[in-house]
């Protein structure tokens, strides 16, 4: 990841972000479009903007994780097993260590760091009912089970074992995860007044 | 008192004593649901750090390479592509002058038990820390790299031109011992490493076999399997290790870091006060890899901080997944039994052959001696070295014991017709006595007198349905067509006894409460415990206490989550520390009422108040806020003189600290510890079998451990259902597997390699039962190592009472149950 200054190919003036570059041709030089940096992605992780230079090689994984501190997804199965790095994409739960970074560009993302900062009642719950044994899967089931309460405000039991059954652990905590899941899914639904 | 006189004291109240624990206080948050768990919140939100998540500005990531061959040697090896690769910062070669030669030091824990040319508990040929001759696929041989990213150090090792000499492999132990077996130790007469009843012993033979067996109205006799199942935690293993001069700065995923410390000052020859361990959060470990005298991790300490200290940069070395799959699995087994048993299910005489391929470090006769009245006993142990990588303890070395137990029990049980419930209850007992000698020692040492497996087969039968659905082998065909079989077995439960560790309670100088110890977090959520117990004993809220567990540098390490013992010596040991630190603040806070003795105060919430009259309180805040507290007049009259007088100057009074240290004796059984083991614990299972596909679903798990008191009920439950898991994997699918052909391992990834996920299981009912017959505290006994060890070993019986055949295979693959059926 490079800090960013983008500079007009007509009169070389220097902007902090494209956007600006962008209004500045068409207005000054009337032309577009626009050369994008080599590698340039931009992506919405949490509700904020990031221009990015990436490797055409990089997983989504190891841009948010490495890259970019994002250190909530987590390395479990090493590849496309286990469900530990889940985050969601435009509403759908992904791999992040199977999809290239590159194929996200314009795309929005969130992480277990987003639903815990808008304090998604998914996380008190999971608090509560001891979903966490030694801790480093459970990231990947909040994120998975918020990806289930997005499209099903009111799932059954059968229902969360099943968007739930790609996540591993090992320390075995699934009994927990239906009850968490099924509660904060009731906080919800009050929250909304349903 | 001089200092040494402290400090013998110190030693003297850090022993464990014998005896029933009957708690002097009244529980607040002990024992009840609700507490918060510490780790929870930072867990579930994505903020809690472990090793893997540690950089350090300018870091290197180091690689090793992983042998292909089950057995080879380097001819020549030329590194100079490598070294030219770009990005590549150093190599470490097996020929490197510092490395020439050197051992591991993994053995360094128990060198009265291991002889060190066997290195370490694994007891494999595997000396040095990076040498040229391969003992198993994936042996850490030959080069290791360290370059600007993972990446570009996996691409170098690539770059190595090798020229291997291919050795002849064995990967069976029964192959091993013929004799055109190929020899794989360099110098030795055969494959056999130890033969023997014992490490240290020779054949072990209790009472009289003979004898037992010419008592015997019956005598069975049969053979089982146990194949290999690994750990396979869920974080990959990692060290993070950075030079300052000549100190050492390291970040590691391992349950042992004050012993990792030890290790590595010994290695680099550098003095212990130049080491600083941080232990951040561990993504699993269940003894396995996360042991620093396990092989691999050893080798991959030192080859990191050799790496460091070269490139005077920080240095990660990290395993992938497919690493994980070599020096972390439990042991394999072949077992010959001889069981001779009276028609009533008196057991007289148990005989068994043992042949080990990989080795933990228990042999098959340990739970005979810690729970039965079986008079006469017999063991004979070979240890086979086969090209396989060694094993490790994990999640627990028990198995062979419980494995043996169980199927010896369960046999005679069928053999004769009986109810093995039954059978359970009239063998209880410990070193060939009857329940009698039990009952005996609980009196003696003031233990409630209560029959633990008695009231933990009693809970179980009732919750599933026992009397209701025991039938006759393979006479319940169910309305969808499945056999239905139920399964049962027990034993002891063991986690409480072992370990030293120390730790220190401090008041804060605004009356919080700090417990300052380190500890390795393993997920079993004993900190939580800890700080319950030091705020139940103080009487202190517990949202007041907190604990200190991520860095060694303050001095006090707890006992390691190891050794089958964490809470049950810890336990004990935080809660010295804080009747220690109670008297402590009960002593000044009668200085500061006046006119009261330390033992006519209490302590409640945040206040300690006189006992005669409560009216009469203080907070504990201000008892060890002030040494000089100000008189208001004088206060006003300095503060107008001096305006900032009270925001730069403090008198702290001196801080309440008290430090202990605490014994709970050896890890062994009831003979070497001197301690029979009191709390039962009784499995049992309901499955279905499908007799045109073979294949086994579980439809309810009932675990009952007597814990014998639940500090944290939501953690005993969540330790025995997530065993539960592990266990129904182990029974029914983990197996790893190797290419007869080449060695080499064909399931290295866990899509290959199949454990337990959220549908793998029916229901698990965890119920627990609280007699007060632990060593813990307040009689606790641990229930983490249980439920994974046990359970595998009850589907034998369980899919012998459904299709009426014995599997003596693990796992219980459905390709088995065919073939038992006559299909395959």
């Amino acid at each position: 990841m490079k800090e960013l200054k983008y500079s007009c190919p007509y009169c070389l003036a220097v902007f902090g972000r494209i956007e600006s570059l962008k209004n500045h041709v068409i207005l000054e030089h009337e032309s577009e479009p626009l050369p994008v940096p080599e590698g340039m992605i931009t992506l919405t992780i949490n509700g904020e903007r990031y221009e990015l230079i990436v490797e055409p090689e990089w997983t989504l994984y190891y841009l948010l994780h490495d890259k970019m501190g994002f250190t909530g997804a987590k390395m479990f199965c090493d590849r496309g097993a286990c469900g530990s790095c889940t985050v969601i994409v435009e509403g759908r739960p992904i791999l992040s260590c199977m999809t290239l970074a590159i194929e996200c560009d314009g795309k929005s993302i969130e992480t277990v760091e987003g639903i815990a900062k808008n304090k998604h009642p998914l996380v008190e719950s999971y608090v509560k009912h001891h979903c966490m044994q030694c801790g480093y899967c459970t990231p990947g089931f909040v994120v998975t089970a918020k990806a289930l309460l997005d499209k099903n405000a009111d799932p059954n039991e059968h229902e969360i074992m099943e968007a739930l059954d790609g996540n591993l652990c090992r320390c075995g905590t699934y009994p927990q995860h239906p009850k968490a899941v099924l509660e904060a899914a009731e906080v919800l639904r009050k929250g909304k007044g349903d | 008192m001089t200092k040494m006189e402290d400090y013998k004291k110190i030693q003297e109240e850090g022993k464990f004593k014998v005896g029933a624990d009957v708690p002097e206080i009244t529980f607040i948050s002990i024992g009840k649901r609700g507490v918060r768990r510490l780790d929870g919140y930072e867990k579930a939100s994505g903020e809690a750090i472990y090793n893997r998540d540690i950089q350090i500005p300018g870091m290197l990531y180091a690689r090793v390479l992983p042998s292909p061959y089950a057995h080879a040697r380097i001819r020549k090896m030329d590194t100079s592509k490598a070294e030219a690769y770009p990005g590549v910062r150093a190599i470490l070669r097996y020929d490197d002058p510092e490395l020439k030669g050197r051992e591991l030091n993994g053995s360094y824990f128990a060198p009265e038990w291991v002889d060190k040319g066997l290195a370490g508990w694994a007891l494999k040929p595997i000396h040095l820390v990076l040498g040229d001759e391969a003992f198993y696929e994936g042996h850490p041989m030959g080069v290791a790299v360290a370059a600007d990213s993972e990446q570009i150090a996996i691409e170098a090792l690539q770059l190595v031109d090798i020229e291997w000499e291919e050795l002849p492999f064995v990967l069976d132990q029964e192959e091993a011992l013929k004799p055109d077996a190929p020899i794989l130790r360099p110098n030795a007469k055969s494959n056999v490493l130890v033969t023997g009843g014992d490490l240290v012993e020779p054949a072990h033979e209790v009472g009289s076999v003979q004898n037992g067996f010419q008592e015997a109205d019956k005598i069975i006799e049969f053979r089982s399997r146990r194949r290999a199942h690994l750990w396979a935690g869920a974080e990959l293993p990692c060290v993070v290790v950075r030079w300052r001069d000549d100190n050492l700065e390291m970040w590691i995923h391992e349950q042992q870091p004050y012993h990792s410390k030890m290790l590595i000052s010994e290695w680099l020859n550098l003095p212990m006060n130049r080491i600083t361990v941080h232990s951040p959060y561990m993504g699993c470990s269940f003894g396995g890899r996360g042991n620093p005298a396990n092989v691999s991790q050893n080798g991959m300490n030192i080859l990191a901080a050799l790496f460091s200290r070269r490139t005077k940069r920080p240095v990660k070395f990290l395993y992938d997944r497919s690493d994980t799959f070599f020096g972390e699995s439990g042991d394999m087994m072949i077992s010959d039994f001889k069981v001779g048993a009276k028609k009533d299910g008196t057991i007289t005489a148990v005989s068994m052959k043992n042949n080990f391929a990989v080795y933990m470090c228990t042999n098959g006769l340990e739970h005979f001696i810690d729970n039965s009245r079986i008079p006469n006993l017999r063991l004979e142990t070979v240890i086979v070295d086969v090209s396989i990588a060694p094993a490790w303890w994990h999640r627990c070395e028990q198995l062979p014991n419980v494995f043996c137990f169980t199927l010896v029990l369960e046999k005679v049980a069928a053999e004769l017709g009986l109810d093995p419930t039954e059978v359970a209850l009239k063998n209880d007992g410990y070193d060939g006595k009857d329940s009698s000698a039990l009952l005996e020692y609980k009196k003696k040492h003031g233990f409630p007198d209560r029959d633990s497996l008695k009231e933990c087969i009693e809970a179980g039968k009732k919750a599933i349905g026992w009397e209701e659905k025991w039938h006759a082998p393979g006479t319940r065909r169910l309305p969808n067509g499945k056999m239905h079989g139920l399964g049962f077995t027990w034993t002891h439960q063991w986690d409480d006894v072992r370990g030293t560790g120390s730790a220190c309670v401090l008041i804060e100088n605004d009356g919080t409460v700090s417990i300052i110890g380190h500890q390795a977090d393993i997920g079993v959520n004993p900190w939580t415990a800890y700080c319950q117990i030091v705020a139940d004993e103080i009487g202190v809220p517990f949202e007041d206490v907190r604990l200190k567990p991520f860095d060694l540098d303050h001095g006090f390490a707890l006992m390691s989550p190891d050794g089958s013992c964490c809470l049950c010596s810890n336990g004990n040991l935080v809660r010295k520390a804080a009747r220690k630190a109670k008297n402590m603040l009960l002593e000044l806070a009668a200085t500061k009422f006046g006119e009261v003795k330390p033992e006519d105060l209490e302590i409640k919430g945040r206040e300690i108040h006189v006992k005669q009259d409560p009216t009469r309180k203080m907070p504990i805040r201000e008892i060890v806020k002030n040494a000089m507290p100000i008189r208001k007049p004088i206060r006003d009259i300095v503060k107008n003189a001096m305006p900032m007088f009270d925001s730069c100057v403090f008198w702290t009074e001196a801080p309440i600290i008290a430090w202990v240290w605490h014994n709970q004796g050896i890890w062994g059984n009831s003979i070497t510890t001197n301690r029979p083991r009191l709390c039962r614990q009784a499995q049992f299972v309901e499955v279905e079998v499908d007799t045109e596909t073979g294949l086994i679903e579980v439809s309810k798990l009932i675990n009952v451990n007597d814990v014998g008191k639940a500090i944290s009920p939501e953690t005993v439950e969540g330790q025995m259902y997530g065993g539960s898991y592990m266990g129904v994997g182990r029974a029914l699918t983990e197996e790893m597997i190797w290419d007869p052909k080449t060695g080499v391992l064909l399931n290295r990834g866990l899509l290959d390699y199949k454990y337990s996920t959220m549908r793998d299981s029916g229901p698990i009912d965890a119920i627990y039962l609280e007699t007060g017959l632990g060593h813990g505290p307040y009689g606790a006994c641990g229930v983490g190592e249980s439920t994974p060890t046990i359970v595998p070993a009850m589907f034998a019986p369980a899919v012998y009472n459904a299709i009426g055949k014995w599997i003596d295979d693990f796992p219980i693959t459905p390709d088995k149950v065919l073939a038992a059926l006559g299909k395959a």
